[in-house]
């Protein structure tokens, strides 16, 4: 019997590794009828409304395998909840990669968290593609990190359209920056004081991203007597902030608040007179702004979110997700019949993609081996009675 | 006699399972087995404070991070190998159990563990102030340091090719090994009486010639030293630390394995080093498959709730240590030696 046993397990293990050798070596993670690709976001914790931007995409993706997938491949996006904390970040990128051998890391939430996976990911030479989170070291430093990339704008291009926008609309502007003190938000204020020219700014407040309360640097920064107010904050800072500033009665001139901040979702939350006239870039379709009450490709977003993300219907952040899920599919479905990480990799960074239905009109989405910022268009608006107004011209926002 | 040789032959069981255990499992899961083996160092060490001189700690997760932040900061800053870090962690974990031992003296029971936990809490604000040396929230990250002996890739060891996973393994285990017996030796003789009997009753020690405040910030001390070794083997093996690596409630979880595992087991005895393996086990792999335990729930009970919503490990594995503590209050340490007495005492009579 157990002689039996034992020819039968020989047996199935060589059966095994002739059906290994035989077909074509493919990466880890695609098969014939699926690839896995895998990331991570803050399901829980401080920054957990930003986990409609996975959410979303996953939407998006069981969308695109109802219409058939990839190529005949059903897109698996599997995301761990890391709660916005680099050091979960690592480990669950690890059983990602090393127990559930994706094929590819997308879509990981958060900067710090980008950040302290990309050695790992490089050295283990997997793609970690679309990156949410806007570190110009995504798209800047690609010759020491060749398979890490971004998508949204960099951050230093934000900050400098604010501080061109500030230069033009207030030259004489005495501005304050609140700013989330890793390397988010200094990307921020570096892109701000470099929008600024030669100006100063009059007062900045850091704060620790695990920080409880940012009410004490607003008041200190309402003390500088400054009249114009930059918000680089993420989640509920960005929420803190505006309410601190109501209980102080601090209006200033001008109020900045940067993109990944002004949801209009969290912009409805704090008293309006706090949030009336805040200008902030945007570069997907708001979701929640009845500007796009008729748009084909906000409907195709509704559609979807309805099917299998209900929640997501008005979410700003699913929308982003969304967006970024669909550059995905036209990357997968570029790197071929039999996708590899390299062709992968090609596709991703010769993107040349006009019409993504989830980003405003007319951007264009395209990268090349030595431009690795996917989404490099914008516009400005402007939050008006529980709404964002866009204004202005498709602008350029690179480093 | 028969108990000995029944502790002797379990020991060596568990050495030999544990040295093979990477030959059976794939990659990842030997990485998830190493940071069990850092909870067993962690246990262990606890069991030395609680277990024998009866001092409670909600603290060790400070003193973890102590010792994962002085691996870091050398290795990141100045250029120390991993491997040197170590000791150099159980040192100044040590020192500073030591010293916070000595206020210790003048509080027990619950006093002395709103004490502890007070460590715990205010530790990562204290992390988060000295960000020029810490790194603040951001961290330090260690991945792909030169320091780092794996390198995140494979080492070569004794004429073997390791995977970094597997190196990681071995290095944690083997460490494991060295300090369970070392605070075997230390503990079976003249120390290990002395603080148990303060434990039992202070004053009859001290009559009997046993100086507590010695013994006492002693045990702080060896406890603290483990915990150090804990974080710093945690740091290496996860290649990055911030406050969060050692939250709050990770003093919380040490002392609920150390509780699961049975405190107060003896060293030496059966309970004593298969104890640690099940709480350690018992935080790493429930915390981690939580989600797959409640679906499992699920197919008998239908509970309607979502096992992707946060909060579930912890509900999860604040069930299960009710559970344990209704069905085996002396942990699963104390079932054990209960269990081996009990056979070993049967088995002597029957020689007899």
């Amino acid at each position: 019997m157990r002689k039996l046993s034992l020819a039968c397990a020989l047996v199935a293990a060589l059966a095994a590794a002739a059906v290994a050798l035989g077909s074509t070596r493919a990466d880890p993670g695609v098969d014939a009828t699926s690839i896995l690709i895998g990331g991570t976001a803050p399901l829980s914790g401080e920054a957990s409304a930003g986990a409609g931007v996975a959410r979303g995409a996953e939407a998006y993706f069981k969308w695109v395998n109802a219409h058939g997938g990839v190529n005949g491949r059903k897109i698996d996006y599997r995301y761990l909840d890391d709660g916005y904390d680099p050091s979960r970040t690592v480990q669950a990128t690890r059983q990602l990669v090393q127990q559930d051998k994706v094929f590819a890391i997308f879509n990981t939430l958060g900067t710090a968290n980008n950040l302290a996976i990309r050695s790992f990911l490089n050295q283990s030479k997997i793609p970690q593609l679309f990156s949410a989170s806007g570190a110009t070291t995504l798209g800047r430093d690609f010759g020491q990190y060749p398979y890490t990339m971004g998508y949204i704008p960099s951050y230093a291009a934000e900050g400098k359209l604010y501080g061109q926008y500030i230069v033009k609309t207030r030259p004489k502007a005495k501005i304050a920056v609140l700013y989330q003190d890793d390397d988010y938000g200094n990307d921020l204020l570096a892109g701000l004081k470099k929008g600024l020219g030669g100006r100063q700014v009059a007062a900045k407040a850091g704060y620790d991203p695990t920080a409880t309360d940012v009410a004490s640097q607003v008041a200190q920064l309402k003390a500088s007597g400054a009249d114009t107010f930059a918000i680089f904050a993420f989640g509920k800072f960005s929420l803190q902030a505006f309410f601190a500033m109501n209980k102080l009665g601090w209006r200033p001139k001008i109020t900045i608040v940067n993109a990944v901040a002004s949801a209009s979702g969290l912009m409805a939350l704090p008293p309006a007179k706090s949030t009336e006239g805040a200008v902030s870039i945007v570069f997907t379709k708001d979701p929640a702004n009845p500007a796009w009450a008729k748009d084909k490709g906000l409907k195709l977003f509704q559609t979807v979110m309805k099917r299998y993300y209900a929640d997501g219907v008005k979410s700003g952040y699913a929308a982003a997700g969304a967006s970024s899920a669909y550059t995905m599919v036209d990357a997968l479905k570029k790197a071929g019949k039999n996708p590899t990480r390299a062709s992968l990799l090609t596709a991703a960074t010769n993107l040349n993609e006009r019409g993504n239905p989830f980003l405003l009109p007319g951007i264009v989405v395209k990268t090349t081996p030595r431009d690795r910022f996917p989404v490099s268009q914008l516009k400005l608006q402007r939050w008006h009675k529980g709404h964002w107004n866009i204004f202005g011209k498709l602008l350029v926002a690179k480093p | 006699m028969v108990r000995r040789a029944f502790e002797l032959a379990g020991f060596v069981v568990v050495v030999a399972i544990v040295a093979l255990a990477p030959r059976w499992v794939s990659d990842f899961r030997a990485f998830q087995l190493a940071s069990v083996g850092v909870y067993v160092i962690a246990i262990v060490g606890l069991n030395v404070l609680t277990g024998y001189s009866g001092q409670i700690s909600l603290g060790h997760g400070a003193f973890m991070a102590i010792g994962g932040y002085t691996t870091a900061i050398l290795m990141a800053k100045h250029g120390v190998q991993d491997l040197w870090t170590i000791p150099i962690a159980a040192l100044v974990a040590g020192v500073a159990g030591f010293l916070f031992g000595i206020p210790a003296l003048r509080l027990s029971g619950l006093y002395l563990a709103l004490v502890t936990f007070g460590i715990a809490v205010s530790f990562p604000s204290l992390l988060k102030k000295f960000a020029g040396l810490t790194g603040g929230g951001r961290g330090l990250n260690l991945f792909g340091l030169p320091q780092e002996t794996g390198g995140g890739v494979s080492v070569h060891v004794l004429g073997h090719e390791l995977t970094n996973n597997d190196w990681l393994y071995y290095l944690t285990w083997t460490v494991a090994g060295v300090l369970f017996v070392g605070a075997w030796l230390l503990l079976r003789g003249e120390t290990g009486r002395a603080l148990r009997a303060l434990r039992d009753s202070s004053v009859a020690a001290a009559s009997a010639g046993v100086w507590p405040a010695l013994y006492k910030t002693l045990a702080f001390g060896i406890s603290a030293a483990f915990a150090g070794v804990a974080g710093s083997l945690l740091a290496i093996s996860v290649a990055f630390v911030n406050p969060d690596t050692f939250p709050i409630s990770l003093s919380i979880t040490v002392l609920v394995g150390a509780v699961v595992a049975g405190i107060g087991s003896v060293l030496g005895r059966v309970g004593s080093y298969v104890g640690p393996l099940a709480g350690a086990s018992l935080i790493v792999f429930l915390q981690a498959y939580a989600s797959d335990f409640l679906r499992w729930i699920e197919k008998g009970i239908p509970l309607h709730a979502d096992p992707k919503a946060p909060g579930v490990p912890a509900v999860i594995f604040g069930l299960v240590v009710i559970v344990v503590m209704l069905l085996f209050p002396a942990g699963v340490g104390g079932v054990l030696d209960a269990l081996t007495s009990r056979v070993s005492r049967g088995l002597t009579r029957l020689r007899v």
